[in-house]
């Protein structure tokens, strides 16, 4: 990549930062699940940090976290953010996807009913 | 376990400021700040990359993002946007996310009403139908009861 012409399209990069961003609170939560299992219940702000810092999947949650900011900025640099903005919620459709397929989650008829109707408002404004 | 998040989200605010820190304990106060600030933090972000200089084809991608965020208004609309999600934080830690989330569609609204404003983007009606299509998929992926 180094001294090339980065010309990624600027909605591939909006759609990697959706993903990424989903997949980053999958990580977060994660990390913090683990973190109240092994953390005792009182101590100080600095042992907390430590806590924090020692736990790969909050590491995880930080790369995906910079990366899709850093996506999401030099996506917007090209897109209308009434185009880019409303695309959030592909994170909404992605995480209920993912928690379902991978937490083993239940998700019943009414959200599947809201994740289509949802990701049809995202094809329309990808298309718009 | 309650604790560790209690001294997450009021450590930094515990005896700085005793007044805002009163007010945003009201869940509407906290939830209304952070769709202001996460609004107006994205339309200056969007304003500031609207107005940076044009970089030549051949410099790579990761000068073109140092770039595109090192400058005022990028800077002071991601410190803003930091400043909503700190509010967000406030408000779920005091209300059900089932009830927030829907709430927080409203910012999709304000975000199209200020960049048809302040940004002179234009809205095809298909983008519009689309965003009234995402607000109604919240609201009924966190309602209550059988729909």
């Amino acid at each position: 990549m180094r001294g090339e012409k980065f010309d990624m399209n600027p909605k591939t990069m909006i759609w990697i930062s959706v993903t990424l961003s989903a997949v980053a609170q999958i990580f977060l939560k994660q990390g913090l699940t683990r973190l109240q299992t092994r953390t005792p219940a009182s101590q100080s702000l600095f042992s907390l940090t430590i806590c924090v810092v020692s736990q790969p999947f909050i590491w995880l949650w930080g790369i995906c976290f910079v990366a899709a900011m850093g996506l999401w900025l030099s996506g917007l640099q090209k897109l209308d953010l009434s185009y880019a903005y409303p695309l959030v919620s592909v994170g909404y459709v992605l995480v209920t996807i993912l928690s379902a397929a991978v937490v083993r989650e239940r998700v019943d008829g009414r959200r599947w009913l809201a994740v289509g109707v949802i990701s049809l408002g995202v094809i329309l404004i990808a298309g718009s | 376990m309650e604790s560790t998040r209690a001294a997450f989200l009021c450590a930094p605010s515990a005896g700085r400021d005793a007044t805002s820190a009163s007010l945003l304990s009201h869940w509407w106060v906290a939830f209304a700040a952070s769709s202001v600030f996460v609004v107006s933090g994205h339309l200056l972000i969007k304003a500031g990359l609207n107005g940076s200089a044009p970089l030549p084809a051949n410099i790579s991608a990761g000068i073109r993002i140092l770039h595109s965020v090192f400058q005022f208004k990028v800077l002071a609309g991601l410190l803003i946007y930091l400043m909503g999600t700190v509010c967000w934080m406030r408000a779920v830690s005091q209300k059900e996310i089932s009830f927030l989330y829907p709430l927080s569609s409203v910012n999709f609204v304000l975000i199209a009403a200020a960049s048809m404003i302040f940004l002179q983007e234009i809205l095809s009606g298909r983008r519009i139908v689309g965003i009234v299509l995402v607000i109604v998929g919240m609201v009924l992926m966190n309602a209550r009861g059988k729909v």
